[in-house]
């Protein structure tokens, strides 16, 4: 064995990523290294800091691979930002696998001094409420937890009042009124027992799903720069677009599981007709209209950037 | 050495460190660093880590609930809540034999009600209650050993402080460990106040007695303090009820006393500033601990001690019980000597992988309030044991005339009822827990 | 040592810093408390303030910083003197001064790297989440604190020199009370 690598997130080793997507990353690099490297995983920040230095302490060494969600560090990743977009997402596999050929070819600079291994997103995020949502009309005024300041804009201009929390503080929230509903992907609802919580969920018609949030599994420089050139190799063919897709894969497995949950418990779970559909993402334009003038403003073209980001994904979901 | 063997050094340097007076949180944050340089080699890890571990620490929304607390004490006081609890808990029983020191208990468990620290207890019960105990006739030592032990039913009577940062490293749920600490804190307080009965009942030149109060003036006295049960409600009531974070909550708090202080001309611009102080230099304290526990917890899960431990102490195959009051016996001995807050912080993170992994016949969630409220008293008993405790300096430096020796006489039959306690409660979980089972 | 000129000053300093920390957490308590009753009357139109925890943990981030001189001045940190009370008078005047350079040298390397923490957060322009307040003002804010400790630390490291030199300016009673 010659090195060992510290990888550093803030799931607990049993959620969706840590144990379905990064725990099998680490496995085949360590069996393709045929044991010279070796990695230690430190799950749920226990290396130290909060959420939002993970992306820092890979850059500046203090470990060596983090997992993050790109939104903790807001402005810090304006061109990316794009995939956090509303009724962009489709699956987490395509999003995914889109969202790394878009950082690919426009957002590399953003993600200067690392060397990224992946970039990849979840499924479909949807509400789960205590009250039923089967109009538009039905959210004004729900205290709803978003997990972006993108979400939380489409949730205001949706007529919500949008609660900032970190996805642990939903369950007690939930159960305590100080939420009537949260805003996550099927993914995240067993660890959290949102199925029992609330008895109510909405999704949309049509490919896409109301939105996703993005993350980063990325590597310090310089332990990538020190290792030999064979298994800097390995790291490489396990970096890039297919380790996004078995990210987001990994997110897809997880989103069915949460549904037949809910459906075993018998929860009403609605599918918003075509024609709700369209009111809600005429509203929602706002948000991406909003998106794109700030970045006309900083001198980018963000409707070139919106446009080949929904190009990518419809590209990516018909294969 | 390996990463294991560094983690186990670490230990008695730390305490060396200690115990030569290098301020608690400074050695942690000493030994954290060095430590991690001993491992990985090099110190860029944690020169890069306290690029943005300071601002992570002091911003930490969780912890924010510290500094609110604390400030909320010290507004209850100015308000003159504390006087007005004493002289309602004196109005009812000042007549008994012991009378003044029970009422001091039973006004040392209201102020708890509304105040999560400990030395902030004893410091604002200690002005209130020991000058009136003196002037009726209490021995110097029965008075410093009633107000050294009821000072820490500001911890052990919800909010509290440390449970709040127990709650933090073991993510478990504050309400939940505030319900689970409601009836160990009465019983507390009860076994403080039977204490003081067969105290009296041995050595009766200790106590004097205060005439009768008639019934219509002891009412009156009780309807003063409501501005204390307002403020219990509101932060308790509101945490258990989800009206608001617990942080919130502190804030309502922290406001309400302030407006309460106010209302009744307590607040002038110099003991404003005086509590403002009072304070940052209790929240400083909190924090640099905080901070340097953040450093040596970073470096102790680097060296893989807490894994290697937990699996060593299970591989034994011992008995969880024995592995319990081997535990527990250890805060007690430690606690003799250091403050409870880095005790906690120190070794929670440690033990509590250890304890999880065994079997106590109780759920995860239920086993970690227990443990908690568990090692809160022992950690609390700490805080009153001679030779060190800070409750101990508080009271003893307030009576200028009574020698450190008798405060410790008068506090061992406190400490011997304390003990009696952990035992009952290690003994039966459901005294702990019954609350939580009925209300969740 | 603390009524001589420099004395007076660093203290007025360590004061002074620590209450406005203070008046910024009133400030925090008084926002919370205003954010509580919007959400509770969101049907009668109120609205909680945009932000609040992001407020909350900025302005708790200040006041915990400005607090840490102060506490400092006061000898304020939880230490433990149950082995040094053995020593003798000169032995703990000496140990003052270790503890004390040891802290002098805390608060250097706490203020560095706060500072290189803080020229990051503002090459990188990385906001808060709701009000996007750039993080590096934040950080900004800590240097208050963070200068001040330097220099209560440097005035305590000559105040415990002092001390070794005149054992009977040393207090008996260490310590402030919390
Ligand atoms: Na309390
Ligand atoms: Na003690």
């Amino acid at each position: 064995q010659e090195v060992t690598l510290r990888v550093h997130q803030m799931l607990p080793a049993q959620a969706t990523i840590p144990a379905k997507a990064i725990e099998p990353w680490v496995k085949r690099v360590e069996e393709a290294s045929g044991g010279r490297i070796k990695f230690e995983l430190y799950p749920a920040m226990q290396l130290g800091g909060a959420p939002a230095n993970l992306y820092d302490q890979a850059r500046d060494g203090v470990v060596d691979l983090i997992w993050t969600v790109l939104g903790y560090t807001p402005g810090r990743f304006p061109k990316a930002e794009v995939f956090e977009m509303p009724f962009l997402v489709t699956t987490g596999e395509a999003t995914s696998v889109a969202f790394q050929r878009f950082v690919e070819e426009n957002a590399m600079d953003e993600f200067e001094g690392v060397k990224l291994i992946a970039v990849h997103a979840h499924g479909p995020g949807l509400f789960h409420s205590i009250d039923p949502i089967t109009s538009l009309e039905d959210l004004r005024g729900m205290k709803i937890r978003g997990g972006s300041r993108v979400i939380n804009d489409m949730l205001t201009r949706l007529g919500a009042e949008p609660v900032g929390m970190p996805v642990t503080g939903v369950p007690e929230a939930l159960s305590k009124g100080v939420i009537t509903g949260t805003t996550i992907p099927w993914e995240v609802t067993p660890s959290l027992r949102v199925a029992e919580l609330v008895k109510n969920h909405t999704g949309f018609s049509g490919e896409q799903g109301l939105y996703t949030q993005t993350f980063a599994f990325t590597m310090n420089l310089d332990a990538y720069n020190n290792l030999p050139d064979d298994l800097k190799a390995i790291i490489d063919a396990n970096s890039g677009v297919e380790t996004a897709r078995a990210f987001g894969q990994a997110m897809d497995g997880g989103d069915q599981a949460g549904l037949k949950i809910a459906q075993d418990a018998g929860n009403s779970i609605v599918t918003l007709d075509e024609a709700e559909t369209a009111r809600w993402k005429e509203v929602a334009q706002a948000t991406i209209d909003n998106w794109v003038s700030q970045m006309d403003a900083s001198g980018v073209d963000g409707r070139a950037l919106y446009d080949r980001a929904v190009a990518l994904v419809a590209e990516e979901t018909a294969r | 050495m390996s990463n294991v063997a560094i983690g186990l050094t670490s230990f008695p340097i730390l305490l060396g460190l200690i115990f030569l007076r290098v301020p608690i949180g400074l050695a942690m944050l000493l030994v954290g660093i060095g430590g991690s340089y001993m491992i990985t080699g090099s110190l860029n890890p944690m020169l890069a880590q306290f690029k943005s571990l300071t601002h992570a620490t002091f911003s930490n929304y969780s912890f924010s609930i510290i500094p609110l607390f604390l400030l909320m004490g010290q507004f209850a006081a100015l308000g003159g809540l504390s006087a007005a609890l004493f002289k309602a808990a004196a109005d009812w029983l000042g007549h008994r034999r012991g009378g003044v020191a029970m009422a001091a208990i039973g006004a040392c468990a209201g102020f708890g009600a509304i105040c999560g620290s400990s030395l902030a207890t004893a410091a604002t019960m200690g002005q209130v209650a020991l000058p009136e105990l003196r002037k009726h006739g209490y021995s110097g030592r029965l008075s410093t050993g009633t107000l050294v032990a009821g000072g820490t039913l500001g911890i052990l009577i919800p909010p509290s402080v440390i449970l709040v940062i127990y709650a933090i490293l073991t993510e478990q749920n504050i309400a939940k460990l505030f319900m689970a600490a409601f009836v160990p804190g009465i019983l507390a307080a009860i076994g403080y106040l039977i204490t003081i009965a067969i105290y009296v009942r041995f050595r009766p030149e200790d106590a004097g007695r205060l005439p009768r109060v008639p019934y219509r003036e002891r009412f009156a006295s009780l309807i003063n303090i409501w501005p204390v049960l307002l403020v219990f409600f509101l932060v308790v009531g509101g945490i258990y009820f989800g009206w608001f974070t617990p942080t919130e909550a502190a804030a309502i708090g922290a406001a309400g006393t302030g407006i309460i202080a106010i209302a009744n001309r307590g607040l002038n611009w110099a003991n404003f500033k005086q509590a403002l102080l009072s304070t940052a230099s209790s929240t400083a304290m909190i924090f640099l601990i905080v901070l340097g526990a953040a450093a040596l917890n970073s470096f102790l899960a680097l060296s893989q001690l807490p894994q290697a431990s937990a699996e060593f102490v299970t591989s034994q195959g011992l008995n969880p019980w024995l592995v319990l009051s081997i535990i527990l016996l250890f805060y007690l001995v430690f606690g003799c000597v250091m403050d409870s807050l880095s005790m906690i912080l120190l070794t929670v993170p440690i033990v509590f992988p250890i304890v999880t992994a065994m079997d106590f016949g109780l759920p995860p969630e239920e086993f970690a309030l227990w443990f908690g409220i568990l090692i809160l008293i022992v950690v609390e008993v700490g805080l009153i044991t001679p030779p060190v405790g800070m409750n101990l300096f508080i009271i003893n430096s307030m009576a200028r005339d009574v020698p450190m020796s008798q405060t410790y006489l008068g506090v061992l039959p406190f400490v011997a009822s304390d003990l009696l306690r952990v035992v009952i409660l290690a003994a039966f979980p459901v005294i702990t827990l019954f609350l939580v089972r009925l209300l969740y | 040592m603390d009524n001589t000129m420099p004395g007076r000053l660093v203290g007025g300093l360590a004061r002074w810093v620590a209450i406005a920390g203070g008046v910024i957490l009133i400030v925090i308590t008084a926002t919370t408390v205003i954010s509580i009753i919007g959400r509770g009357l969101i049907f009668a139109g109120l609205k909680p303030i945009p932000g609040d925890y992001e407020l909350v943990e900025a302005g708790v981030f200040f006041a915990v910083f400005s607090f840490m001189p102060w506490c400092q001045y006061v000898r304020g940190h939880a230490d433990v003197n149950i082995v040094t009370n053995f020593m003798s008078r000169r032995a703990n005047a000496f140990i003052d001064i270790m503890a004390n350079l040891l802290m002098l040298g805390a608060a250097v390397f706490l203020a560095w790297r706060h500072w290189l923490g803080m020229l990051d957060k503002q090459r990188y322009m990385e906001t808060t989440f709701i009000l996007r307040i750039p993080l590096w003002w934040i950080y900004a804010s800590g240097m208050v604190g963070a200068i001040t400790f330097i220099i209560v630390s440097a005035y305590c490291v000559a105040r415990a020199t002092h001390e070794f030199r005149h054992p009977e300016a040393r207090p008996q009673m260490m310590g402030a009370s919390h």
